[in-house]
Parts: C-alpha cells; sequence; structure tokens
C-alpha cells in the first residue's frame, strides 16, 4: 500500500513538471502581452514533431537528445518571432474576446499545417539509452523520471533567476509591469516584447523535445498537456512563473492520486479544483505582486 | 428590404433542396441548420450579453444525449416532448451554471472556466454506462410524430429534414422576436455599457444569467435535433472542438449581427465540403480567414457586406441616417 502511494507520489511530481514545462511559456507569454494562448499547444506538438523528426525514434545519446529539443526550441522561437509580428502585436488593440479567438484561429491554423506536413501517422520515440534504466529508491523509477523532473526544476530555476536578478528580465518585467512608463524611459518596448514572446515560444517547443519520448506522438499531443497546463496557469495566477510551477506540481499530484482513490474518474478532481479555485479566488492562489 | 429578399431567398432554397442535391448533401444541409441555431445561441451571448462561453458545447450535446438517451433506451416519450425535455434540461443546467459562473467571473476565466465545466462534463458523460461511454449511443432510429390525430412519419431523411427546418426556423424567428424587442434591447444595453445599465435601473446579473439559460436551451434544442440526424451521438459532440464551431461561425459570419452566425455556419460548411479531400488545408482555409476576420474586418462577412453596401449607398443618395444597427 505504502509502495502504492509512493508511485502515485512520484508519478505526480513527474506529471506535474511536465505540465510545468509547457506552462511557463504560456504564463510568460501572458504576463507580458496580456494575451492567453490558445495555440500554445500546438506549439508544443510542433516542437515534439520537430525533435522526433531530428533525432529518429531511437536518439544515440542524451546529448544528441538535448540537441534535438534545443533544435526543436529554436524553430519555434523564431515561429514566435514571426507571430508576434504578424498577429499577437495587432491584438493589443482588440478587446480580450476576439484576442482569444485570434489565437484559436492560430491553433487552427498550425493543426492544419501539422496535418498536412507531418500527416496523421502515430510514432513514438525511446528515451536515450543514458535514460532508459530503472533506479530502485524502494520503488523503481526510470531516470528518464528524474530527468524531467530535473529539466522542470531546472527551467523554473532559470526563469526565477533570469527574470528577479538579471538585466533583461528586469527589462522584461518593467515593460510588463507598465509599457507606457517603460516607453517613456526610453525601453524599445516593442523589442523587448518580441524577444520575451520568441523566447516564450521557445519554451514550449524545448518541452515538446524534453518530453516527447515515452508517449505516443500524434495530432492530438498537445490537448492532453494542454488543459492541465492552463488550468495551472489560471490557479496559479495568470502571469505568475512561481505560481504556475506550484499549481503545476498540486495539479500532478491530485491528478496522480485521483487516478489511485478514484480509478473509475480519472481526470475529474483536477477539473474540480481548477472550477473551485475560480470561483473563490478568480486571481488565482498566487497571484503576480502588483 | 434586402435583408428581406435574402432570408426569402434563403428558405426557398433550403424548401428546394431535396430535389435537387443527392442524400450525402442533403445531410450536410440538414447539419448546417442545426449548427447556424446552435450559433444564433452562442451570439445571443455574445452579441447580446457581451459573455464569451468557451464551453458552450456542453449544453449541446447535453441536448443531443438527452434525445439520443430516450430513442436509444426506448423511453417512452414522444419526440417531440423529448425534443422540449432537452431544451429544459439545457436551460434549466445553464441556469444553474449561470448563476454560479456569473456571479464571480469575466474574461478569461468566464472563458477557462466555461471551458474547463465542459471538459468536465464530457469526462462524466464518457464515465457513464448509461450514455455508452466513449462509443456513445449509436442506431438511433427517427421518430414519428404524433399530434393527437395527426401521424407524421420522419423516418424517411427528406421527412426529418423539413422538420430540421421546419423547428430551426420556428427558433430563429422566435429569438429574433426576443432580441428586436424590448429584452433583446436591454440585454444590448448591458453589453455595450454595464454600469450604466446598472444606473438606469436594469438588473445587469439577472439580464445575464437569462441570456446564459436562453442560450443554453436553445443550445440543447439543436443538439436533440441532431441526434436522429446523425444517428449517432458520441462524446465529441460535447468536446471544446464543438464549442469552438459557434465561435468560428459568428466570427465568420459576423458578430455584429443577427444573420451572422447563420451565414457563418454556412460559410464553414461551404469550406469544409471543398476542402475535404485534403486533410488539414480546411482548418487552415478557417484559421487563415478567422485571423484576418479578427485583424483586417472584425465585423465578418456581414460587416464586410454592409460596408460595401453603405458604400455603394452613399455613393447613389449621400450619407444614410445615423441610428440604425
Amino acid at each position: 500500500m505504502t509502495a502504492q502511494w509512493a508511485f502515485a507520489a512520484v508519478n505526480g511530481v513527474v506529471l506535474g513538471m511536465a505540465v510545468f514545462l509547457v506552462a511557463a511559456g504560456l504564463t510568460l507569454v501572458f504576463g507580458i502581452l496580456r494575451i492567453f494562448n490558445f495555440a500554445h499547444g500546438s506549439f508544443f506538438m510542433i516542437g515534439a514533431y520537430l525533435a522526433h523528426a531530428i533525432m529518429g525514434q531511437e536518439p544515440s545519446t542524451l546529448w544528441f537528445y538535448l540537441l534535438a529539443s534545443l533544435a526543436a526550441a529554436l524553430v519555434i522561437g523564431l515561429i514566435g518571432l514571426i507571430a508576434d509580428r504578424i498577429v499577437l502585436r495587432r491584438l493589443s488593440r482588440v478587446s480580450n474576446d476576439y484576442s482569444l479567438i485570434a489565437t484559436f484561429a492560430i491553433l487552427l491554423l498550425t493543426e492544419g499545417a501539422a496535418k498536412l506536413i507531418f500527416g496523421q501517422d502515430i510514432y513514438t520515440v525511446y528515451p536515450p539509452p543514458a535514460l532508459e534504466g530503472i533506479a530502485d529508491i524502494g520503488i523503481p523509477v526510470t531516470y528518464y523520471s528524474f530527468f524531467i523532473i530535473a529539466c522542470g526544476v531546472a527551467v523554473f530555476a532559470l526563469l526565477e533567476l533570469g527574470l528577479n536578478h538579471l538585466w533583461f528580465g528586469k527589462l522584461i518585467q518593467a515593460v510588463a509591469r507598465d509599457p507606457w512608463m517603460a516607453d517613456v524611459i526610453g525601453l524599445r518596448i516593442q523589442r523587448i516584447k518580441l524577444i520575451s514572446v520568441g523566447a516564450s515560444f521557445a519554451l514550449v517547443g524545448l518541452a515538446g523535445g524534453i518530453l516527447v519520448a515515452n508517449q505516443s506522438l500524434s495530432l492530438d499531443l498537445g490537448h492532453s498537456y494542454l488543459l492541465l497546463a492552463f488550468n495551472s496557469v489560471i490557479v496559479g495566477g495568470l502571469g505568475s512563473v512561481r505560481g504556475a510551477f506550484l499549481a503545476a506540481l498540486i495539479f500532478g499530484l491530485f491528478e496522480s492520486f485521483n487516478s489511485v482513490l478514484l480509478p473509475s474518474m480519472p481526470g475529474t478532481v483536477s477539473y474540480a479544483i481548477l472550477i473551485a479555485v475560480i470561483l473563490l479566488k478568480p486571481e488565482g492562489l498566487f497571484p503576480e505582486r502588483a | 428590404m434586402l435583408r428581406l429578399g435574402a432570408v426569402a431567398l434563403y428558405l426557398a432554397a433550403l424548401l428546394l433542396a431535396p430535389a435537387f442535391v443527392d442524400r450525402g448533401l442533403l445531410f450536410l444541409i440538414g447539419l448546417t441548420m442545426v449548427q447556424a441555431v446552435f450559433a444564433l445561441s452562442w451570439n445571443l451571448l455574445f452579441r447580446y450579453a457581451g459573455l464569451a462561453s468557451f464551453g458552450h458545447a456542453m449544453f449541446y450535446g447535453i441536448g443531443a444525449y438527452c434525445t439520443a438517451a430516450i430513442i436509444f433506451h426506448h423511453i417512452p416519450v414522444p419526440f417531440l416532448a423529448a425534443v422540449l425535455l432537452s431544451a429544459a434540461l439545457g436551460g434549466l443546467t445553464a441556469f444553474v451554471v449561470g448563476i454560479i459562473v456569473l456571479a464571480r467571473t469575466t474574461g478569461i476565466q468566464l472563458a477557462v472556466l466555461t471551458l474547463a465545466l465542459s471538459q468536465l462534463a464530457l469526462l462524466l458523460v464518457s464515465y457513464s454506462s448509461f450514455l455508452g461511454r466513449d462509443d456513445g449511443l449509436s442506431g438511433l432510429t427517427r421518430p414519428r410524430l404524433e399530434l393527437g390525430a395527426l401521424s407524421i412519419d420522419l423516418t424517411a431523411p427528406t421527412a426529418y429534414y423539413y422538420f430540421i427546418l421546419v423547428v430551426c426556423t420556428a427558433v430563429t424567428a422566435a429569438l429574433l422576436w426576443f432580441v428586436s424587442g424590448p429584452r433583446g434591447r436591454t440585454l444590448l444595453a448591458v453589453r455595450i455599457d454595464a454600469e450604466r445599465a446598472a444606473f438606469l435601473g436594469i438588473n445587469v446579473k439577472r439580464q445575464r444569467i437569462l441570456a446564459f439559460t436562453l442560450a443554453g436551451a436553445i443550445a440543447a434544442l439543436a443538439g436533440s435535433l441532431l441526434a436522429p440526424w446523425s444517428q449517432i451521438i458520441a462524446t465529441d459532440t460535447m468536446s471544446w472542438l464543438t464549442s469552438a464551431q459557434p465561435m468560428l461561425a459568428t466570427l465568420l459570419g459576423g458578430a455584429g449581427s443577427f444573420w451572422g452566425p447563420v451565414i457563418g455556419a454556412f460559410a464553414l460548411a461551404f469550406i469544409g465540403y471543398f476542402t475535404r479531400t485534403m486533410a488539414g488545408l480546411s482548418e487552415i482555409t478557417v484559421g487563415g480567414i478567422l485571423l484576418a476576420v479578427v485583424l483586417i474586418a472584425p465585423a465578418g462577412i456581414s460587416g464586410l457586406a454592409q460596408s460595401i453596401a453603405g458604400r455603394t449607398r452613399l455613393l447613389a443618395r449621400g450619407p444614410r441616417p445615423e441610428g440604425r444597427s
């Protein structure tokens, strides 16, 4: 019985970190542009396809695996730059509902393009040999699980450090808080926004590469993580990286314990949490400091 | 006058369609009529109450599953009563959801909350054996209508097609009557400036809940029409992609006009039909058009037509009087 709980806890943490990897870019884009990007999940999916196209079904080494993920991040980041120049930048002038619908249109475009380019086949990718083993820490846990946890924590640490302590992070925060004032003191706000949107997109491309192993790579890949990532970003407080991290962890754990306690109804608890949080605390559990 | 002519032409085309098109296309046209009513119900929320629901398929699905379950399990309820029951169930659910949701949220939270609720409903349906789990309810037979002494057989596709046409026309007419009356104007006032409307003594929350309930009931009615037409109802009826359909139709056709969603629904069906041979092309076309609509012409097809009509009128007769919508 304890083994089952321990197992569920580890699974929950892994799921939480995976969700955070997807949610990080989403919450960053919201923080900067005040746009909730519905298309986020499909860029995750495209990142996964790109990584698969580079490394094939059986990546030879861990470095190659990471390199392929970085390449996917680069391409998705470039797409992010284009998306900002052509679409996202202009949405500051339209109402919230319309910008949600515009990102939905981007979702349709990218899913259609993915269907045309990658086809409807389902692929499998194995983790690189270095991550294929199983560690015994009382219960068997794959090295790949540790790898996902490490990546999630690393991305979180980098973002926290970068946004709060490095000059560029501070510039981003200045632009996000008060674009008018930032403009007045001579910051190039459009360029800063462009770069940070590119970086956020790159992040989800990277997530696509990192998480591609051990799942069936299909056009639906984005959907499963996307809703959990949405939920984490909302529950964590829109625009807050720390909030998204903690909420993703909460969702991962609850989702995992849900499958132990209520095996006939997987997935219901996280929606219950989301609905309760929105109704009781619409600004999220860990809102951005204003 | 021009608009009246267009509506008459549209109805005439739908009336005559069974004589000219094959069964596959007839099915598509019937489906599009249902989608149009579904989209109209969404736009009632969006245009007249200023609420963008991203989970409207929940109500559509409730209606579809309610009627489907009655047919599938041979529950002895007359078909018309089943349709009305579905609408009532959809309206009741929407009323409850509206009270809870509208108490706290607007904007992005409302979007995500409605999306989450519809996903939760979808999950619960997929866990219910009564509703066929993930496989849904299939082999639904088309019913007979018993109206006192009169009995109409709707088993044949053409007969049921006309039934859809009659119901959709009636619902559309009722909705048009509703929104052009005082209630519709009150709602419009709430959308345009909720604060000022409240100062005028309008109970904003009550108006929004009313719109939510009505939209839910109409969406459920559209769903219940769908069940015997497609003869299978599965979980995709409730999915978030289905929730997107009325939004796409409304935006494409023009959210600023009553007829926008109808135009948009047919435009979507048209695009889908002509790009059906190439996977992915229909998404790219719809996505591209939608993006162009949001960025260039937020009033959609009908708005574009109006502004062109306005411009030609301007050339012919000088500026038209202000104040007409």
